[in-house]
């Protein structure tokens, strides 16, 4: 019967269709991320050959061997402490905080909206006048500095996303606890704690990815001591020649960890990003 | 005895949890605002130590600033550029993969991968992709062109804009594919199926039953992109710096240059300001056009 | 001339097999009810024929055309939807008026054909309102109307009543006879609840595990089953089901009642059999005995009235059965007493093969 059907509207051809075109996108798409990733292991030949080279004979480690004999690689390990300190007192504060807002309406609708417009402030308005402030703290090149920073610049979305998934609680498993005994503080820890895991986890690795994205705030508030991965991957760049080998190199040590984080949380990231846009 | 209800900590208890995030957001929020509307009144600069009061003198210099205009214009013209194809080209996607098919799930995994690496290394990436000599762009494009290509991607004025849109677009289309394909595999099935048994068109049935019930999530990722390609910066910085000239200088941009090359302390707090005042009317007009207001 | 023809139609879900080789022909003008437990396939077929699903072989005609590759648009069907699927966004009129709207028809004639519809399932009032601003059996009208307000061949209900209370139910069930009478289009309806079936259908096809078990009018399925499944999935109370074995001029129980099968030849004496007796073919003992019919002695154990009729259970033969007798008749629970039963309506079922003898 199928033979009657027009070519293009056979289930086998759009199939078909179907995976050519994902395969082109896919293509497209992951080509940049190939490109960063093979430079990294290249030799110095194989970089500055022409034509380019489109794949490397071996896996050879001397770009990232120099990152670590130079002490760059730290700056990996700073990103990290900043990214998970921040991330981890965010969440606690967001979560109480937006809990405070979902059960007893503190403070009632306008402060929830003056605390998500806090969202769209851009950083390049604050940075500057945060930056005389933290001249005079003697916080510049600090790593309490920055994770203030983070902190307060993600307990926006935290409490936003955490609105959501709190309203999702039932109020009876918090009233049987009170009943049971437990304190208020009690009831957040043993109750809302766990109900709203799933919610934690996503937002978190969201949270963590912001301040591990964080470009300016490390360029305007670090020196030396905390440089962050960011703003090194910047040092090498050069107005004729690039250092391509470190760049590439220090780029994939970067996103490893972010990688391996979304790796993981996977399951909960899909769902925690359509939450959090449905919530609205 | 005592009535539980009436236990002191447990009537403070909401506003002790609240507290802490209030501070800190009053602290990183407010108090930089407060300070820069107060110098934004004065002559700081870190040139000379004159801090008398200005008036509004810095904010009739903004009037006055053809450059400040300008940056506004080329932050304009990103966004207007890349926000409408990463929809599109997010929307297209989203429909490409909404039926079932084996391997969706690497696909979508693969898809993802630009939107989870930081925004300095995508700049960066391109910056080596687009590299007159060595990058595989221009080496793909003379396989086309069937010679050899040098085009400078980063320094051609022609070529700039097109070269920071790609980025652009190449780190955040994923982000929009994401979000609609969630939205879109969220719209009740029968509601299309019935559109399908009524005769409606792709687009009739798009235009009446699918973007009204994705609408609410398309209108929050257009105005979360929107919010963000109106602070570009990390790409920009990694891909041209702003040059040549000033020829991709952005807001966040030249606002970084007034304040940290220039040290134009009262100046820079002027434009701050003017920031977050256009950010505050557009997003206001945006949540209220878009419908997003509960 | 039939509106529908199905020949030899699969329908795989990977390993699961759903529709097994249906052939199935629908003469213009009738109501076809598809009807069958969970899983039985009914809906797949109704979705097959929509063109929702692809058919994995086979053919689907409608109105003479081979439509098997054809899209749900170009098949000149209207549809049902189990959950209503009203669009949300448009208007009670916007939503009846949209598959008019999409094919083109001219807004004088949409006009006239909305309100026409409306007016037949008395919704007129509600066309400014919207989806969610309606009640459950307002939203299945606008439902309705939405279907029968166009020009189809076929008109497909997929268990259009199965989201409403009961009392709606009942309602609706007559709301939609009597437009099938008034438009005398043909109509193809899924349920699961036999009584629907029943009631609405020219013609019930009963399905299970992918295959029709047997198709006709409702009276020939109810009194003449060809099978043991037939028997019991149609009818309410259901059919009581006894082991018996067979006599030379009847059945014989496990406790020895012996009970005259008038009109049968030629039975297998000594066969293991199942008799079936349908509730309502058993009646309390009267003055004459009627001619085919067979007494009983039995103890009622428990009554359920439903209003004029009472619903006995009592055990007969080694097994429970059920009885509906008249209000009246019926004595107290424990009382001993006797039933006739109308022997000329039992059936009688091959416990192997579950074929009715």
């Amino acid at each position: 019967m199928s033979a009657t059907l027009p070519f293009h509207r056979r289930p086998g051809t759009r199939l078909a269709l179907r995976y050519l075109l994902a395969l082109v996108l896919t293509v497209i798409f992951v080509f940049p991320v190939y490109w960063l990733f093979i430079i990294s292991f290249k030799t110095p030949d194989e970089i500055f050959a022409f034509p380019p080279v489109w794949y490397p004979k071996s896996l050879q480690l001397a770009n990232y061997h120099v990152l670590f004999k130079d002490g760059d690689a730290a700056t990996v390990g700073n990103s990290l402490i900043l990214a998970s300190v921040s991330t981890f007192f965010a969440m606690i504060l967001g979560t109480i905080a937006a809990y405070s807002l979902v059960r007893f309406r503190t403070g009632g609708e306008n402060l929830a909206v003056w605390i998500i417009s806090q969202r769209m402030m851009p950083p390049v308005a604050i940075v500057f006048p945060i930056f005389l402030v933290y001249v005079w703290l003697g916080w510049v090149d600090t790593y309490v500095g920055l994770i203030v920073l983070y902190t307060a610049f993600s307990l926006p979305y935290v409490i936003w996303m955490m609105r959501g998934y709190i309203e999702d609680i039932p109020l009876e498993l918090e009233e049987s606890a009170l009943v049971d005994g437990c304190t208020r503080a009690q009831v957040l820890w043993k109750v809302v704690f766990p109900m709203a895991r799933t919610g934690l986890f996503a937002t978190a690795v969201f949270t963590f990815v912001f301040a591990w994205n964080d470009f300016l705030f490390a360029l305007v508030l670090t020196r030396t001591e905390v440089t962050t991965y960011t703003v090194q991957v910047t040092h090498y760049f050069g107005g004729q020649s690039n250092f391509w080998a470190k760049i590439a190199a220090m780029s994939v040590l970067g996103t490893i960890p972010v990688f391996f984080t979304v790796a993981v949380m996977q399951r909960y990231l899909v769902r925690g990003i359509s939450m959090g846009a449905v919530k609205g | 005895m005592q009535l539980a209800a009436h236990h002191p900590p447990d009537r403070n208890f909401k506003y002790w949890i609240i507290a802490p995030a209030v501070f800190l957001l009053l602290a990183v929020g407010l108090f930089p605002l407060i300070y820069s509307l107060v110098v934004s009144f004065m002559r700081i600069d870190m040139m000379d130590t004159d801090t008398s009061f200005a008036g509004l003198y810095n904010y009739k210099q903004l009037f006055k600033d053809a450059r400040l205009w300008q940056s506004l214009l080329h932050t304009l013209i990103i966004t207007a550029v890349a926000l409408p194809l990463e929809l599109i080209l997010g929307l297209a996607m989203a429909y490409l993969f909404l039926e079932r098919m084996p391997g969706r799930q690497i696909f979508v995994s693969l898809l993802v991968l630009p939107t989870i690496i930081s925004p300095i290394v995508a700049g960066a990436t391109w910056r080596l992709l687009l590299d007159n000599q060595y990058g595989p762009i221009n080496q793909i494009l003379g396989w086309f062109a069937g010679q050899r290509v040098n085009l400078l991607w980063t320094i051609n004025p022609h070529l700039v804009y097109p070269a920071i849109i790609f980025c652009e677009i190449w780190q955040w289309t994923p982000f929009m594919f994401l979000i609609l394909l969630a939205a879109l595999s969220n719209v009740d099935k029968s509601q299309t199926e019935a559109a399908e048994i009524d005769g409606a068109s792709f687009l009739r049935t798009f235009r009446y039953i699918v973007l009204p019930a994705i609408w609410p999530v398309m209108a929050i990722a257009i105005l979360i992109r929107g919010l963000d390609l109106f602070r570009i910066f990390d790409i920009i910085w990694a891909l041209t710096m702003g040059g040549p000239g000033t020829m991709t200088e952005t807001i966040s941009i030249y606002t970084y240059n007034q304040g940290f090359k220039q040290f134009e302390t009262s100046y820079t707090a002027a434009i701050a300001f003017l920031v977050i005042a256009i950010l505050t009317v557009v997003v206001t007009w945006a949540i209220r056009r878009m419908g997003l207001a509960k | 001339m039939s509106d529908l023809k199905i020949t030899k139609l699969n329908k795989h879900y990977g390993a699961f097999h759903a529709v097994k080789g249906i052939d199935l022909e629908v003469p213009s003008g009738e109501f076809t009810v598809l009807v069958g437990p969970s899983g039985c396939g009914k809906s797949t077929l109704l979705r097959t024929i929509a063109g929702l699903e692809e058919a994995s072989s086979g053919t689907v005609e409608i109105g003479g055309q081979d439509v098997t590759w054809a899209r749900p648009r170009d098949r000149n069907i209207a549809m049902v939807f189990q959950n209503y699927a009203l669009y949300p966004y448009l208007n009670v009129k916007d939503n009846i008026a949209f598959g008019l709207r999409s094919r083109k028809v001219a807004e004088a004639e949409v006009e006239k054909r909305v309100k026409r519809a409306a007016e037949m399932l008395g919704i007129a009032h509600l066309l400014a309102r919207f989806p969610r601003e309606l009640s459950g059996g307002q939203r299945q009208r606008v439902a309705i109307g939405r279907a029968i307000v166009r020009d189809a061949i076929l008109y497909l209900f997929d268990e259009p009543l199965s989201n409403l209370d009961a009392q709606l139910r009942d309602d609706m069930r007559v709301e939609i006879k009597r437009l099938h009478q008034e438009l005398g289009r043909t109509m193809i309806y899924v349920t699961h609840d036999q009584i629907e079936a029943m009631t609405l259908a020219d013609r019930i096809v009963l399905l299970r595990d992918g295959l029709i078990e047997q198709q006709g009018a409702p009276l020939d399925l109810f009194e003449r089953p060809k099978t043991r499944f037939v028997a019991g999935f149609l009818g309410s109370p259901k059919m009581n089901f006894i082991p018996a074995t067979l006599t030379e001029t009847g059945v014989a129980l496990s406790d020895g009642t012996a009970l005259e099968l008038p009109g049968r030849r030629g039975l297998k004496a000594g066969q293991a059999v199942v008799l079936g007796l349908r509730p309502q073919y058993i009646s309390m003992a009267g003055q004459a005995l009627a001619p085919g019919h067979a007494r009983v002695p039995v103890t009622i154990e428990l009554v359920q009235p439903t209003g004029s009729r009472v619903q006995a259970t009592m055990p007969l033969g080694g097994a429970s059965i059920i009885a509906e007798l008249a209000a009246h008749d019926v004595s107290r629970p424990g009382e001993r007493t006797a039933i006739d039963i109308d022997m000329t309506r039992a059936v009688i079922i091959d416990p192997q093969s579950e074929q009715v003898i």
